[in-house]
């Protein structure tokens, strides 16, 4: 479903990403893990077609992302690290401009918008004013973007960061019922996350991929540690250096 | 297309949704009145030339206050990666953003229609040269539309975004005032480039092609060069 190929970016001198390569099939659900500025986002964004890579390529169901730009975007969808709100919106307007930018007919944006709010639990906040939300429903909005026409890919940076523990429950929940059916890609830092959702693991340091591995592969590789001890001891802290 | 309509919608919502564009609104058509008044009660003579003129002056410092948050705000909060993710193409932002720039700005021109009603109420006006008028105010509006969205594509800080158009703005208004200090061929070069040689035939009841051609080719070159600067996400 989504292939990478020998993906480098660079800013200015900072190299971002070093000659990445996966390949994720369909109805995977993969987890992406590494310390902060290990290069996840940079990677999401251009499998999102957000940035293009300086050198390498995305092939998403067999099609070079780069000249089916259009194709690519309307089979993924994609939550941001920080969620891409309007302030001056409301909940349903949002949803609404969402809906018609994603491709949904007028007949069924109302029906869609609507399922998404039951879905994501934000019914009750539908007419205010995206500036007054908290935190934690902010990021469900943003959710609520991601999936509203019902992509075949998910990307989704932190979908969990901010959100409560009945939410956070919710989504684990949602991507247990799209398993299968649908790719997910999700970057975060709660690892127990990542053992209850995930079935592989992608662990990025400095913009190289130091493990791709099944959640239980790497478990048994390391018998009787946690994911967090084995991710400890994979990204050992003295390892930090000012470009982090 | 369908996503131009939606986005120019958007825009439009937010324009009126924000303090800034309002606030333009208000200050513009007040000052416009009071000049309108100080212009009649000089000229004792039924006609908008001069308050055409005021009013393209005044435009050029009053379109980048509302074109510069055109892109840069979308940058800046990050709704720019929402919008560059969804299956709608960088043309349809660039020229649905830019319509919705334009009809607000068509809006403040629209006012000009009640001062066409007092001179018509108190003489006997050219109405051909007061539609000629405002067609090429319209115009040249839309041309300095253009050039805010175009800035404002280039970088994230709405302050940057509208000091570019204005160093762009002056250039192209004012190049003409310039042309004395310059050989013949240079000379010439000026003259057309600047905004002012276009709209004064307007104002006077022409419409010559070249002017039209002049501010529809601007309008267009600016929207490309914007485009470009979406496609390849130049402001980073
Ligand atoms: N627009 C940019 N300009 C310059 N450098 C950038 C830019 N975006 C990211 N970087 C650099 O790229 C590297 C990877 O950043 P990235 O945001 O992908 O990290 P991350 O893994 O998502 O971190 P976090 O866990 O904090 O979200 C960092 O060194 C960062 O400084
Ligand atoms: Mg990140």
């Amino acid at each position: 479903m989504i292939v990478a190929q020998n993906l480098t970016k660079n800013f200015g001198k900072v190299e971002a990403l070093k000659d990445i390569s996966f390949e994720i099939g369909r109805g995977e659900i993969v987890g992406f893990l590494g310390k902060n500025g290990a290069g996840k986002t940079t990677l999401m964004r251009i499998l999102a077609s957000y940035l293009s890579p300086t050198s390498g390529k995305v092939l998403i169901a067999g099609k070079d992302i780069a000249r089916h730009s259009l194709f690519a975007r309307r089979n993924i969808g994609y939550l941001p690290e920080t969620p891409p709100l309007y302030t001056n919106m409301t909940v349903r307007e949002y949803l609404k401009f969402a809906a018609r930018l994603k491709d949904i007919p007028p007949a069924r944006l109302r029906p869609s918008v609507d399922k998404v709010m039951d879905d994501c639990r934000l019914r009750y906040v539908q007419n205010r004013l995206i500036a007054n939300l908290s935190k934690g429903y902010k990021q469900r909005i943003g959710i609520a973007q991601a999936i509203i026409n019902d992509p075949e890919i998910l990307i989704l940076d932190e979908p969990t960061s901010g959100l409560d523990p009945v939410q956070i429950q919710q989504v684990r929940k949602l991507m247990k019922d799209i398993e299968y059916k649908r790719t997910v890609l999700l970057s975060t830092h709660i690892l127990s996350e990542i053992e209850q959702t995930a079935r592989r693991i992608l662990i990025v340091n400095r913009g190289k991929i130091i493990v791709d591995q099944s959640v239980k592969g790497l478990l048994g590789q390391y018998p009787g540690l946690t994911l967090e001890d084995i991710f400890l001891e994979l990204n050992p802290p003295q390892a930090e250096r000012a470009d982090d | 297309m369908i996503k131009i309509f939606t986005i120019v919608q958007k825009e439009l919502c937010a324009y009126f949704k924000s303090p800034i564009a309002c606030i333009v609104l208000v200050v513009t058509v007040s000052v416009f009145n009071i000049f309108f008044y100080m212009i009649i009660d000089q000229n004792r003579e039924a006609t908008l030339r001069d308050v055409f003129q005021v009013m393209e002056f005044m435009f050029v410092f009053l379109v980048p206050l509302f074109t510069m948050r055109v892109f840069a705000e979308e940058k800046s909060t990050g709704t720019m990666e929402f919008l560059m993710t969804t299956p709608t193409s960088n043309t349809a932002i660039v020229v649905g953003k830019y319509l919705g720039s334009f009809l607000f700005f068509s809006l403040i021109v629209s006012t000009t229609l009640v001062y066409y009603l007092v001179i018509e109420y108190f003489g006997h006006p050219d109405r051909a040269a007061t539609a000629t008028g405002i067609l090429g105010l319209w115009l040249e509006g839309g041309l300095f539309v253009a050039v805010g969205v175009l800035a404002s594509s280039w970088t994230r800080s709405q302050v940057i975004a509208a000091i570019s158009s204005y160093a762009i703005l002056f250039s192209l208004y004012f190049s003409i005032t310039f042309s004395k200090y310059v050989s013949a061929p240079a000379q010439e070069f000026l003259q057309y480039f600047s905004t002012m040689t276009h709209a004064a035939n307007f104002s006077v009841g022409v419409v010559a092609p070249g002017d039209v051609v002049y501010y529809l080719s601007g309008i267009f070159c600016c929207l490309f060069l914007a485009r470009i600067s979406v496609e390849n996400r130049l402001w980073r």
